[in-house]
């Protein structure tokens, strides 16, 4: 099955362009923000230490899950407007095996994503913080708790490519539904509610930097705490993709 | 039984695309499926390999529930050549026999046999609607499967690529592959198929073998020498039961259908016993297009 879905996506050049789109962003967004001066000082150094900088890059590469998303929900519509979920089926697939199939792509992009968080982490904090190196394996967590985000957004993507069978009508209810639906959602629905919802989940898995310092100052996010949020955002993944599995084995393709 | 169908039912919101449709197909056999465009033989066909949800009734493939296994020992092109437009002929077979898990080795035969032998590692976006369908139909090929679904396997085709396909499907028959083909042109039935469903409106009209389908519509008409009496004729007529649907033509003659068992050398031997001597007798087929129509009339 691995090989099978790597010989639809090797070849296809939107893949490459959106995955490199995805690291070049990364690496851009990471050595502009040493710049950033806040309070007349540099942040440049306090960004890239280790083992701060694993928190700081996973909360950073937390704004780009919605590429790879995006990309996924284009490989399952084009197996719909193409019609080779329908050949596919013909051929002597079952719909278990092509959810699957799709289920191991967003667990490659994951494993992608995790390695250019990885990559940008050590060629920074090598470089512009090597008196930290000795902590470089410190904080690692926060990378693993990154991983099961994108597999959390990376399941929404799919549900949504399975429900609505369009890239373009699909990808704007992703977008709308991240960064509109659910925060509107959210404002009038109180706190110990709100934060088991699905982005909210996701989001408190990479927690903003110094979260805790804020939180003494502003009160309390309400947010779940990262290890508290992962057996949720785990749960959403899991339905979501039961979800597809239940859509593509009832419709008619 | 290959492919039973039983009381299969399929709508689409108030449009009953299909209703109570039974049919068996046997081994060996080339099954038509004939009806003119949206009659329901695409609808058939999904309902059969799995691709769409039926709203009623049952489907067996080889006698049991169908599951992907059983789709794997088919080979089916259904509606429109199905593929990954940035990926070659060859990586879209490549793709195809993996899906079916079998091996690739016979990919190369198979891109000969249907003519893309030599454009096989050019993306197939850049094909023309003819050699997707080409493709398709060899991709259906692969693995040499017990049976192959048609879906219009001629859709597209120049004249020449029509001629092929028709060979290809006789020379598959001849090997005793079990052959279901969907067509709404009546003469590529009428060729290459041994039995016939004739479908309308998503209903059966007639299913059977092709010669007693297709050509029981046959009239013959006969013209008896001067001077007899056109009312012995039909006295005569009337008496023989395998005689019916008796209509008078032009200049005297009379044509009529005769029962499967009874030709038009049995007729002219009852005439002649009679006492009644033919100055002519001519079969005459009908045109593939009035027997259609005959049919669903």
């Amino acid at each position: 099955m691995l090989q099978l879905e790597l010989r639809k996506l090797l070849p296809y050049r939107t893949v490459w362009v959106i995955l490199l789109l995805h690291a070049a962003l990364l690496v851009l967004f990471v050595s502009v923000g040493g710049g950033v001066v806040i309070n007349g000082q540099k942040i440049g150094s306090s960004l890239y230490a280790f083992p701060g900088l694993w928190k700081n890059l996973s909360y950073v590469a937390s704004y780009f899950n919605l590429l790879p998303g995006i990309l996924l929900i284009i490989l399952i519509t084009d197996e719909y407007q193409f019609r080779t979920f329908r050949q596919q089926v013909i051929n002597g697939s079952s719909a278990a095996e092509l959810v699957q199939g799709k289920l191991l792509v967003a667990v490659l992009l994951s494993l992608f994503a995790v390695l250019a968080v990885l990559a940008t982490g050590l060629f920074f904090g090598l470089t512009k913080a090597p008196e930290t190196a000795g902590q470089a394996t410190t904080g690692l967590q926060a990378v693993l708790l990154y991983a099961v985000q994108t597999q959390g957004y990376f399941a929404l993507a799919a549900l949504l490519g399975f429900l609505i069978r369009k890239s373009g009508p699909a990808i704007l209810v992703f977008l709308l539904y991240a960064w509109m639906v659910e925060p509107v959602l959210r404002y009038p629905t109180p706190d110990d509610i709100d934060r088991y919802f699905p982005t909210k989940v996701l989001s408190s898995l990479t927690p903003l930097p110094n979260e805790e310092v804020m939180a003494t100052m502003t009160g309390s996010t309400g947010a779940l705490l990262p290890g508290e949020a992962v057996p949720f955002a785990l749960a959403y993944a899991a339905l979501f993709w039961l979800l597809s599995y239940l859509l593509l084995r009832n419709r008619d393709l | 039984m290959v492919l039973e169908l039983n009381q299969l039912s399929k709508s689409y919101g108030r449009n009953q695309a299909l209703q109570n449709l039974s049919l068996a197909v046997e081994a060996g056999s080339v099954y038509g499926l004939l009806g003119p465009n949206g009659s329901g033989k695409t609808t058939t066909l999904g309902l059969a390999l799995g691709v769409l949800r039926a709203s009623g009734g049952t489907v067996k493939w080889f006698g049991s529930e169908p599951t992907a296994a059983t789709r794997r020992r088919i080979g089916a092109l259904l509606e429109t050549p199905n593929f990954f437009p940035y990926l070659t002929a060859r990586q879209n077979l490549v793709l195809t026999a993996e899906t079916k898990r079998i091996g690739t080795g016979s990919v190369a035969a198979v891109l000969d046999t249907v003519g893309l032998g030599t454009r096989q590692h050019e993306p197939i976006k850049g094909f023309s609607l003819g050699m997707k369908q080409r493709l398709a139909i060899g991709a259906a090929l692969l693995g040499q499967p017990e049976v192959l679904v048609l879906d219009e396997p001629t859709n597209g085709l120049d004249p020449q690529g029509i001629a092929e396909v028709r060979d290809l499907v006789q020379r598959l028959a001849g090997e005793g592959r079990t052959i279901i083909l969907a067509s709404h042109l009546l003469d590529e039935i009428e060729k290459v198929c041994t039995h016939v469903a004739v479908l309308q409106k998503g209903q059966l009209r007639t299913a059977g073998p092709v010669n007693s389908i297709l050509n029981a519509a046959d009239r013959v008409v006969v013209r008896l020498a001067a001077g007899v009496p056109a009312a012995k004729l039909q006295q005569a007529l009337s008496a023989l039961p395998a005689v019916h649907d008796v209509k008078p033509e032009t200049n005297g003659a009379v044509s009529m259908q005769l029962a499967a068992d009874f030709g038009p050398a049995d007729l002219n031997r009852a005439l002649f016993d009679q006492g009644l001597v033919l100055a002519s007798l001519e079969v005459r087929h009908r045109s593939l297009e009035a027997q259609f129509l005959e049919l669903t009339k």
